[in-house]
Formats: structure tokens, C-alpha cells, sequence
């Protein structure tokens, strides 16, 4: 399934200014997107457009089109959204349904919604919490659980109702260091073994690095600055643009800096000091 | 039932659970952490009439009474009957929503000061049918005692020169509006409660002014007429209050948060953009 | 969209967009693979039983206390309670239910013995005061009144688990949205309450009175009431999001996962409590009920 954005330009009602602007992006099968750039400049809100929930839910103007697989999002209900694009946000608690008891009943909640027969609710339970390595907290009551435990549910929930796409604001803010690994290699898995498409916002643009194919900048609503995620992340104007590079990419720029190595040979002490 | 459900939108689906919890813990609150005779757990419900219309309105003030009398984390030993009213309470907001009484009147000099001399006189005028009350002015009829009469005009008064003062200090017409609005809503709760209160308990309801129930039997009223009494005095003024707490919440949202739901856009109408 | 079909995670491929129609059978096998912790068949003398049963039984015995006029009403309704509260175990924790109802038969006993309007036979006399026959009779009948209304319905609170109560009411049909506004208010309660807490705290820092003259109290309710309002409408989009995200509001009829145990004994008990309930207030109504 592809997602695909043309000259999408979007405003929320009542608001005076665009909060996108002639956006064009394109998000195939199995490819990781990484979105990065200042806050305020448009990334959740790429995230709801992208996702549909904006304007069928959120309401506002939108011009250009947003398709899935060829099919305007405009024109499809939320419940079908769900079903193609699924969207994560960066606070857990805000998004379980706050009815259920245990982490089980949770994550069936989108599946149960659909009208789906029991045995299939049941598997993709099942699969969603392998798939992120949680089973352990299937009879955990939801309000209890940590803030990155309740983020990996959350997606658990997310991917139960077997979208092929999958849009993620900042899925990692609250998240240690070990929960953001256990995030990540999930996405991961589920670009490379499920082919979903993902679109995924990041401050944390080292993740980025190691997740994304590609990656874009955004700021004031426009898209600045696309291409695979090594060499936008290596753009020394990210700074300017509100966005930190990652660490590889300091180290590198601080070692040129200094005059100690080029570039090719910084790259080749980091690699070694990395392995 | 099914018909029913689908008439709200997810938003007003998720915003109703949240009215009753806010009634009830602010009901709650207000009570035993400010210790004022005054209620304040209709405000959830007047929230989401204004917002969603007479239908969710009433659905939030009787569910709020229901859940509150059922699983009562906090007090409400014997709200339950009184659910008929808070959801009358939650019908007429709705009412008043899609009149767009809660809507922002903006004027000033003489318009504004007209409209604050009127609200003045109007509620000065409601009492003085009552000083000429041969219940009042006739010792021999009957009725409510005498003090009574008098408190209602001395209440009265000191409420026409706060609406008055809230209309001019905000520059604000809607004041006149939501006032009304708050009177007639306590009016109405204070009717339809007054047999509630005599069938199931004996005329009581367990606040603080069921003295004001003793003191006014003591006078020679029946049972009815005592509960009457007691809401007439209660309901307008914590109905009153809730409703300008309501105008003044609303007030402060941001058009965009409001105009999503259904009956936002009557609210804004008159912003500065 | 008709043929669309997608793969899920793992297990193959589905039509979302079909309705859904599980055979019973399906369904009862199904059922047999959720764990324990989710099904949580309550047990138990009385909690045992359908959570239905329980609610028409609470709802009948309120109705008989307030609308069966005189003693036998409440009194017999008061007598079931007590029963079905030792068999269930329950009767110890009636009691934070029985000093809910104290502000309120306090002023229905002051009240009414004392000042039940057009009463002569008087009892005895307390000062200025005068206790009248009609008046205590009254009195005593309005506190059994409330008393038995409150403990039936916390009896019906104490032994049935909300989520036990709702997950059967959906089973019976009714929708999905009246299910989790009930859910999720009881489930909100308690969060709102630490927020009302802090924001009391948070004002008090700032010089919010509690404790002053009535008008400093009034002022108090702005800087209480708004910050709540406020937090809980913006919270309200981030949750509307959520829902949509997660297809609540598709058009189908969302699959039942918990069916919790029923009978035709049940059943047959329900009818008859109902029904008599029923019969009982009518005749009383009419003033033809038997009994005092």
C-alpha cells in the first residue's frame, strides 16, 4: 500500500495561516520516512493529514490530495482509515481507550470495534503483542503501566487493526533507552518482514538514522529538504533549521572541524569506533 | 437506543464522560473544600447541552445522577431520583445553547449601560408583586412566613446589582442573556425537585438548607410548598452561578476547540477573529 | 470497499469491511481460548449471578421502597437487602453506604417529627418544639424509605463488577457509545479527582481562601472550575483522535467478548421480581394494597 501526498496544502478551521503548504511526499511499501524539523513547524500536523484524520475528524480546509493505494482519504470514513493507516502519538495515556481492565482487553478494543469474529480479535492479539515483545503484559491493568510500557500498548493496539501503514508522532519521547530500541527494531521488523510503509516524526535524529530510508525536513508547513536519510541528516543547514543531527554526524563535523581528519577518514574512525 | 447513539458525534461521545466525572467531583469538591451551600454539580451538564444540544445535555445529567448514586467513590448517597431533573437541567441548556445565549454580546456605552439598568430593574420588578403579596402584607392568609419575603427581595437586589455589574465590567451583553438563562433553569429544577424531594424524602434533601425546609413549615406550609420554598431559594441562585462559571469557562477556549462541536459555532460568532 | 483484502500481522487474510456473522459455535470456541484474567467469571453466593438479575432485582427493590407507601414496602425490601448481603459478604461494607445516607435522615426525622405540617397529636416536646404522632410516623417511614433504596443499590454496586455490568449490557444490545460514556465516567472519576485536588493545592499556593468570609470562598470557584474545564476539553480532542484511530465508529456491531453466565432460572426470577415490583406500586397507587 502506498501513501501518497500531492500539493497538499492544509488549514485548520479558524485559523489565519496555512499549517501545510504544498506538500508532495510519497511513502511506498516497506519504506521507513523520517520526518524531522523545529517545533511548530508542521510535523504533527503533516501526521494528521497524512493519517486522513485531518479533516475527516479534526476538520479544516485541505487542497491537493492525500491517496491511499490510489484512493482519496477525504472520501473514506475514520473506521476505514483505521484499517489502512494507523497513527501513534507521542502520549500513551491520552490514546487507550481508558475502558478496559487489562492490557488484553485493550488491544482488543479495534478489533472488537470492526465486528471482527472472536477467534480473529483473539489472533491478532496475540500476533500484535509477539510482534512487539510484550506478551508479558497482557493481564496488566492499562492506567498502571509505565509511560513507555504504555506506548508499546498503544502501538500493540495500533497494529491490531492490521494497517499497512503506519504514521508515528515522536512514538519515542517518553520512552528510555531500552524502550526506544524495542520501538524501533519493531518498526523495523514490520517495514522489512511486513512491508508496512511508515512515516515516522523524530527528534532523536540518531534513531532516524539507523531506521529511516529517507528522510524529510519540514518548516513552516513546507518541505525544505528530502533524500535518503544519510544525506539529510548529514546537511550542516539542519541546525539552522531548528533540528539536531545526530550524533555521528556531530562527531563527524566536530573532528573536520578541528582539521584532524576529512570527512572520508572521520567516517572511517567513527565505523571503527562504533563496532 | 440505537438511533439514538448515532446522533452524536465521537467528540460528543468522549466529552460526556468527562462532564459527569466533572460534575461530580467538582459538586464534590466545591461542598466539602470550599464549603459553600451551593452546588456546582450541574455544570458538566450545562456544558455539554450548550455545546452538543437538549438530547446530550439531559443524557449527562441523568447518567450523572445514576453513575454518581451507583458507584459513589465520593458522597451522593441519595442523588439518584433527582436524575429527572438534571436532565431537564441538561435539555434546557441545550435549549439555551442553540439560542446562542452563551454567546459573547460585545457592546458598550449606552447600549451597555442600558441593558445593565434593565437587568437591574427586571429582577428588582420580579420582587415587587411580592410586596404586594397579600400573603406577604396580610397576616391573617397564609403562606410563607414573612421572612421569607423579605429575603427574597434583599436576595433578589443584591443579584440585580451583580448582574448588572458583571453586564458593564465585561462590556458584555451575554450577562443579561446567561442570567436569565440561570434563573429559569433554577425555576424549573426547583419545580420539578420540590415533589421528588416530598415523595421519596419527605420533603428534604439533605443539604444544608433543609433548615430553611424547617423554618419555613414552621410557617404553616405544607410539605410540598416547604420543598418548593427551599428550591425556589436554592436552584436559582447555584443554577445562576453555574451558568455565568459556564460563560466565563467558555469565554476562555479558543474558537478552533469550540467550533468542532455541534453547537460551537453559535458560540463564536461574534469573535474577534 | 467490497474485495478489498489486506493481510494482518499474521494470520492471513481478512475482509474488514464485511459483517461480521460468527456462528454460536465459532463464538463458544473462540471464547474458550481468552484467558482466565479476561473472562473473570465472578463466583461467589449471589455475585454469581448474571449481573442483569442483580440490577433488576436493585432496580425493583428501589422502586418497592418508594412506591409501596407505609412500612411493608420499605421494610420488606430492607429485609431482602440484609439477606442478600450476608450470603454475599457484603454486610460490613454496607456501612460506608449507611453513613451516606445520615445527613439526609437526619433532617427527614428533625424535620418531619417535628414539623409535619397540620399534625395535633402531639407525643412529647422539646422546648418549643412539639414531636407529633403523624409527624414521626412519617418520619420513621421516609428514613426506612431512603435507607432501603440506598443499601439495594449498594448491595447491586458491591457485588457486581462495573465492567461485568457493562460487558452484559452490550451483549443485550445496547450500543457501544452508552457502554463507554458509563465506563469511562467511572473510570475518569478518580483521575478527575487528583487533578481537582492539585489544581486546590496549585490555587491555595496562590492565595486561593478556603477558609474565609463566603464572597473570598465564591471567588474561589473560577480559579477551581476553569483550570478544570480547560484541562478536560483539551484532553477531549487528543481522546476523540484516539477513538477514530481505533474505528469506533464503524457501523457494525462490535463483536461480544465476554458473555458472563445466564439461565432460564434467571430469567424466570426476573420476570417475577420485575413484574410483581410493578404490580406491587400499582396497587398501592391505586390504594389498594393489602398491607400497611
Amino acid at each position: 500500500m502506498t501513501l501518497r501526498l500531492s500539493a497538499v496544502t492544509y488549514r485548520y478551521a479558524g485559523a489565519h495561516r496555512d499549517a501545510l503548504a504544498g506538500v508532495d511526499l510519497e511513502l511506498p511499501a516497506g519504506s521507513v520516512l523520517g520526518v524531522v524539523g523545529a517545533n511548530e513547524s508542521g510535523k504533527s500536523t503533516l501526521c494528521l493529514v497524512a493519517s486522513g484524520l485531518a479533516p475527516v475528524v479534526v476538520g479544516g480546509r485541505i487542497s491537493g490530495s492525500v491517496t491511499i493505494d490510489g484512493r482519496e482519504t477525504v472520501e473514506m470514513r475514520p473506521h476505514e482509515l483505521a484499517q489502512r493507516c494507523g497513527i501513534l502519538f507521542q502520549n500513551p495515556q491520552a490514546q487507550l481507550s481508558g475502558t478496559a481492565s487489562t492490557v488484553f482487553e485493550e488491544l482488543a478494543f479495534g478489533p472488537r470495534n470492526l465486528g471482527l469474529p472472536l477467534g480473529t480479535v483473539i489472533e491478532r492479539i496475540e500476533a500484535s503483542l509477539e510482534t512487539l515483545g510484550i506478551a508479558g503484559l497482557a493481564d496488566r491493568d492499562p492506567d498502571r503501566l509505565s509511560g513507555g510500557q504504555a506506548q508499546l500498548v498503544a502501538l500493540a493496539a495500533i497494529l491490531a487493526l492490521g494497517p499497512d501503514i503506519l504514521i508515528l508522532d515522536e512514538p519515542t519521547s517518553q520512552l528510555d533507552p531500552q524502550g526506544t530500541r524495542l520501538v524501533g527494531e519493531a518498526l523495523r521488523r514490520l517495514a522489512r518482514e511486513n512491508r508496512t510503509a511508515i512515516l515516522v516524526v523524530e527528534h532523536k535524529t540518531a534513531l532516524l538514522d539507523q531506521l529511516a530510508d529517507r528522510v524529510v525536513v519540514i518548516d513552516q508547513g513546507r518541505l525544505v529538504r528530502e533524500g535518503p536519510s544519510a544525506e539529510v541528516l548529514a546537511d550542516p543547514a539542519l541546525i539552522e533549521l531548528g533540528v539536531e543531527p545526530p550524533p555521528r554526524v556531530r562527531v563527524r563535523s566536530a573532528v573536520t572541524a578541528a582539521g584532524l581528519r576529512t570527512p572520508g577518514e572521520a567516517d572511517r574512525l567513527l565505523a571503527e569506533l562504533a563496532r | 437506543m440505537a438511533w439514538l447513539s448515532r446522533q452524536f458525534s465521537t467528540r460528543v461521545i468522549v466529552l460526556i464522560p468527562i462532564a459527569i466525572a466533572i460534575n461530580i467531583v467538582l459538586g464534590y469538591t466545591v461542598q466539602t473544600i470550599l464549603k459553600l451551600p451551593i452546588y456546582l454539580d450541574s455544570i458538566g451538564t450545562i456544558l455539554v447541552g450548550v455545546l452538543a444540544g437538549p438530547i446530550a445535555g439531559a443524557l449527562t445529567g441523568i447518567l450523572s445522577n445514576l453513575i454518581w448514586q451507583y458507584a459513589p467513590v465520593i458522597g451522593g448517597g441519595t442523588i439518584g431520583p433527582f436524575a429527572i431533573t438534571a436532565g431537564v437541567i441538561g435539555f434546557l441548556a441545550g435549549i439555551w445553547g442553540q439560542l446562542g445565549v452563551y454567546r459573547s454580546r460585545p457592546a458598550s456605552g449606552t447600549q451597555l449601560m442600558a441593558f445593565a439598568g434593565i437587568a437591574a430593574v427586571i429582577v428588582v420588578a420580579l420582587v415587587v408583586p411580592i410586596l404586594g403579596n397579600p400573603a406577604y402584607t396580610n397576616p391573617d392568609i397564609g403562606g410563607y412566613p414573612d421572612w421569607v419575603y423579605t429575603a427574597a427581595v434583599v436576595i433578589a437586589i443584591a443579584a440585580a446589582i451583580a448582574v448588572a455589574a458583571f453586564i458593564y465590567i465585561r462590556r458584555d451583553l451575554a450577562g443579561f442573556w446567561v442570567a436569565i438563562a440561570g434563573v429559569v433553569t433554577g425555576v424549573v429544577a426547583a419545580v420539578i425537585s420540590a415533589p421528588i424531594s416530598a415523595i421519596a424524602f419527605g420533603g428534604v434533601t439533605g443539604s444544608g438548607t433543609d433548615l430553611l425546609v424547617a423554618a419555613m413549615r414552621q410557617g404553616g406550609s405544607d410539605v410540598l410548598q416547604a420543598s418548593l420554598g427551599q428550591g425556589l431559594f436554592s436552584d436559582p441562585i447555584d443554577k445562576t452561578i453555574t451558568s455565568f462559571v459556564v460563560f466565563i469557562v467558555l469565554g476562555g477556549l479558543s474558537g478552533r476547540l469550540l467550533a468542532r462541536f455541534p453547537l460551537g459555532e453559535r458560540l463564536v460568532r461574534n469573535r474577534a477573529a | 470497499m467490497p474485495g478489498s483484502r489486506w493481510a494482518s500481522a499474521s494470520s492471513g487474510t481478512v475482509r474488514p469491511d464485511e459483517p461480521a456473522d460468527p456462528s454460536v459455535a465459532d463464538q463458544g470456541r473462540a471464547a474458550g481460548r481468552l484467558p482466565a484474567y479476561v473472562l473473570r467469571i465472578p463466583a461467589g453466593p449471589y455475585r454469581a449471578l448474571n449481573p442483569y438479575t442483580k440490577f433488576v432485582i436493585a432496580l425493583s427493590s428501589a422502586l418497592v421502597a418508594f412506591g409501596v407507601r407505609g412500612w411493608t414496602g420499605p421494610l420488606s425490601v430492607l429485609a431482602l437487602t440484609a439477606v442478600i448481603a450476608v450470603a454475599a459478604g457484603v454486610a460490613r461494607s454496607l456501612r460506608r453506604f449507611v453513613l451516606g445516607t445520615v445527613p439526609i435522615v437526619a433532617s427527614i426525622l428533625v424535620v418531619n417529627a417535628f414539623l409535619y405540617p397540620g399534625a395535633t397529636d402531639v407525643l412529647f416536646t422539646i422546648g418549643p418544639f412539639a414531636a407529633t404522632g403523624t409527624g414521626v410516623t412519617v418520619a420513621l417511614q421516609a428514613t426506612l424509605r431512603v435507607v432501603a433504596f440506598a443499601l439495594s443499590v449498594a448491595v447491586f454496586s458491591l457485588t457486581t463488577a462495573t465492567d461485568d455490568f457493562l460487558a452484559d449490557l452490550e451483549h443485550r444490545g445496547t450500543g457501544r457509545r452508552l457502554t463507554f460514556v458509563v465506563g469511562s465516567a467511572i473510570r475518569t472519576i478518580p483521575a478527575m479527582g487528583s487533578r481537582a485536588v492539585e489544581i486546590v493545592e496549585a490555587q491555595r499556593a496562590r492565595g486561593l481562601d478556603t477558609e474565609g468570609s463566603i464572597r473570598r470562598r465564591l471567588r474561589g470557584i473560577v480559579p477551581l472550575a476553569g483550570p478544570m474545564v480547560f484541562g478536560s476539553l483539551a484532553e477531549v480532542e487528543e481522546r476523540t483522535i484516539a477513538l477514530e484511530a481505533r474505528a469506533f465508529s464503524a457501523p457494525v456491531r462490535r463483536t461480544v467478548m465476554r458473555v458472563l453466565p445466564d439461565g432460564s432460572g434467571q430469567r424466570a426470577v426476573r420476570w417475577l421480581v420485575g413484574l410483581g415490583s410493578i404490580g406491587a406500586v400499582a396497587a398501592s397507587i391505586a390504594g389498594r394494597f393489602p398491607l400497611p
